[in-house]
């Protein structure tokens, strides 16, 4: 249990290269936070950093109020999961299991109490004599976790542990760390490229580009609130669709398309401003009755994914995806009508990219 | 057909087995005649098997203290030769510098340096510091076999993935036991090449335990089988009964370590 302060966190590498720039959250006790951003946006170094295997370049990491800057990584009380399991080869799941606390010097009946739980909660009671390289994929991934849980440590660092899985697995072990965190509520921070995963586990998300934290908030907040065009397209599958235009009075206008925003939606002051709207594909569907807000559109590509189509569409140069119900019967290339929700429309300005509120 | 004999190639290695083994069946038969009975027909089998060369031989050779001697200087060197290779080796291949890159290369480059020509200024150097002993020789043979050694162990973990160490830093150890208990483990097929290629080479040696080694009962086994060869007389029945007696303890070796030796070398060819 822990909670985490990292203020104005930099990593800058000798070939000034900075990876990570004025890094600021707090993580309170028992929150499982997600760092997601595309490859190259900072979010291994961040974790990297907290767990000691990365110097701090400026900045402060403190756990529980007490400054970890120069503490090493085997006394900063943590345990990491790797993307790769780093499971030691040479030693049967219990020793690798049980590494860390003959590290410790903990008494032996001790150890085998530990390792044993661990391996009851992983269901890896069968396999605790068996080398790394006798195991699936699955239960490799269980004994690093396993091996995380028996430190009995106050944070849990896992960086993309799921990455190397067939994506059965993969949402099978998401439910698995699921569980285990409301079990063991352990401070987790957890580190994927996976939208997904971040989505259905964490409490907060952390989202990154470029070593730069671009939001904070939970799964509901990046999604319906998010604060800038990357965070909008980063979150979120298919994710959500981009028309550059133009408000005049009560409508959004590109090219000969004019769609109409209802008062409530509109923020205040962008009459007659070039804007960039968002919409998630599942506010572009269609209705049965047309309005001001519906459009006659050329269908690209249509998918059937069985409760719904993806359909897939350009309009005034934009492409976009819409969400419509499987009932209708709907083809490529055929001519069809598109309610644009325009209530549920996110403004942005054209230059910060920034959200207008 | 894939249990379809190929003759050919079966005829083939058995001639090739037949030239490998000729030598060691000359050494065996020879070591049991008389220096007569050799002159006479080399390749035929004693008429009488005696173990009179045998006894001779070891007297004369001091065999236990030349045998432990030899085996002293060898199992220290490999042993030294293996603890500081794959730490040093360890220790350049996870410091990415510019410095490990050039210290690298300058162990790399040592290999090709024939030792012929360093060892007179080597031999003075160690007589000034009164290292002309079997400690002085182990130390040389350190530093001869260490290129080698750091070589090889390099290549081998350099797959070895870092994270490996990282973990086991974040389990609680220190570099010494992120080493020993982790990584040193792993390098099992590779250390076993480096102690077969060093066993061959120290045991055997005989040019430098003759240019360090001046003082008498210190002396090793290949050093020893000179006794026999003076320079007007050649014992060949003395010298091929000690040549028999010297080989025994490679023999036994091989005979007791084969299994890990053969694992350790194919291990080593899969990765």
């Amino acid at each position: 249990m822990a909670k985490l302060l990292m203020d104005q966190l930099t990593k800058t590498y000798d070939n000034k290269v900075t990876a990570v720039e004025n890094f600021n959250l707090t993580v309170e006790d028992e929150e499982f936070i997600v760092f997601v951003g595309p490859s190259g946006c900072g979010k291994s170094t961040t974790l990297r950093m907290i767990a000691g295997l990365e110097d701090i370049s400026s900045g402060t990491f403190s756990i529980d109020g007490k400054k970890m800057n120069e503490v090493q990584p085997k006394d900063r009380d943590i345990a990491m999961v790797f993307q790769n399991y780093a499971l030691y080869p040479h030693m049967t799941v219990y020793e690798n299991m049980a590494f860390s606390l003959k590290l410790k010097g903990m008494p032996k009946a001790e150890i085998k109490d530990r390792v044993r739980n661990a391996a009851e909660i992983l269901g890896l009671m069968d396999y605790l004599n068996r080398k790394p390289k006798a195991l699936s994929g699955g239960q490799r991934q269980r004994v690093a976790l396993g091996r995380a849980i028996v430190r009995d440590a106050k944070l849990f660092l896992m960086d993309e542990p799921l990455s190397n899985l067939d994506s059965k697995l993969r949402v099978q072990m998401r439910t698995e760390i699921s569980k285990l965190h409301q079990r063991l509520k352990t401070t987790t921070i957890y580190v994927t490229h996976d939208q997904t995963e971040a989505m259905t586990m964490a409490t907060r998300i952390v989202i990154m580009k470029d070593g730069v934290i671009q939001q904070v908030g939970t799964p509901k907040e990046v999604y319906d609130q998010p604060d800038n065009v990357f965070v909008a397209g980063f979150i979120g599958s298919p994710a959500m669709n981009f028309f550059n235009g133009r408000i005049e009075g009560n409508y959004f206008v590109m090219g000969q398309t004019k769609l109409l925003i209802p008062d409530s939606a509109l923020p205040e002051g962008l009459d007659n401003q070039e804007v960039i709207i968002g919409l998630r594909p599942e506010h572009i569907t269609h209705k049965p009755v047309k309005d001001e807000s519906t459009v006659e559109v050329n269908l690209d590509v249509v998918e059937l994914m069985g409760s719904e189509y993806m359909v897939y569409a350009t309009l005034e140069g934009h492409s976009f995806v819409g969400r419509v119900d499987a009932n209708l019967d709907l083809a490529a290339g055929t001519v069809f009508p598109m309610a644009f929700e325009m209530d549920k429309a996110r403004f942005f300005n054209p230059t910060t990219e920034k959200r207008i509120r | 057909m894939r249990n379809k004999r190929n003759w050919k190639l079966e005829i083939l290695g058995i001639l090739l087995g037949i030239l490998w083994l000729l030598p060691f069946y000359l050494m065996f038969v020879n070591s049991f005649k008389t220096k007569k009975e050799i002159f006479m027909d080399v390749t035929s089998p004693p008429e009488q098997w005696s173990f009179d060369n045998y006894i001779t031989a070891f007297e004369e050779l001091d065999f236990l203290q030349t045998l432990f001697n030899s085996l002293l200087i060898t199992i220290s060197s490999v042993v030294l030769i293996i603890i500081f290779s794959a730490m040093a080796a360890y220790a350049l291949s996870r410091a990415k510098s510019r410095i490990s890159t050039v210290l690298f290369f300058i162990f790399v480059a040592a290999m090709l340096i024939p030792f012929q020509s360093v060892m007179i200024p080597l031999v003075t150097v160690f007589g000034q510091f009164e290292m002309l002993n079997r400690g002085g020789l182990i130390f040389m043979y350190i530093g001869f076999g260490a290129s080698l050694s750091i070589f090889l162990y390099h290549g081998a973990l350099n797959n070895i993935p870092k994270s490996l160490d990282e973990a086991a830093r974040i389990d609680g150890a220190n570099r010494w036991q992120v080493f020993w208990h982790i990584i040193f483990p792993m390098l099992k097929p590779i250390t076993v090449t480096v102690a077969i290629l060093n066993i061959i080479w120290i045991w055997n040696d005989y040019l430098l335990p003759s240019l360090v080694i001046n003082k008498t009962g210190s002396e090793t086994i290949p050093l020893k089988m000179f006794f026999f060869f003076g320079e007007y007389t050649k014992q060949w029945h003395l010298a091929l009964a000690g040549l028999t007696l010297a080989i025994l303890p490679v023999i036994i070796f091989y005979f007791f370590a084969q299994r890990s030796i053969i694992k350790g070398v194919s291990d080593g060819a899969i990765k």
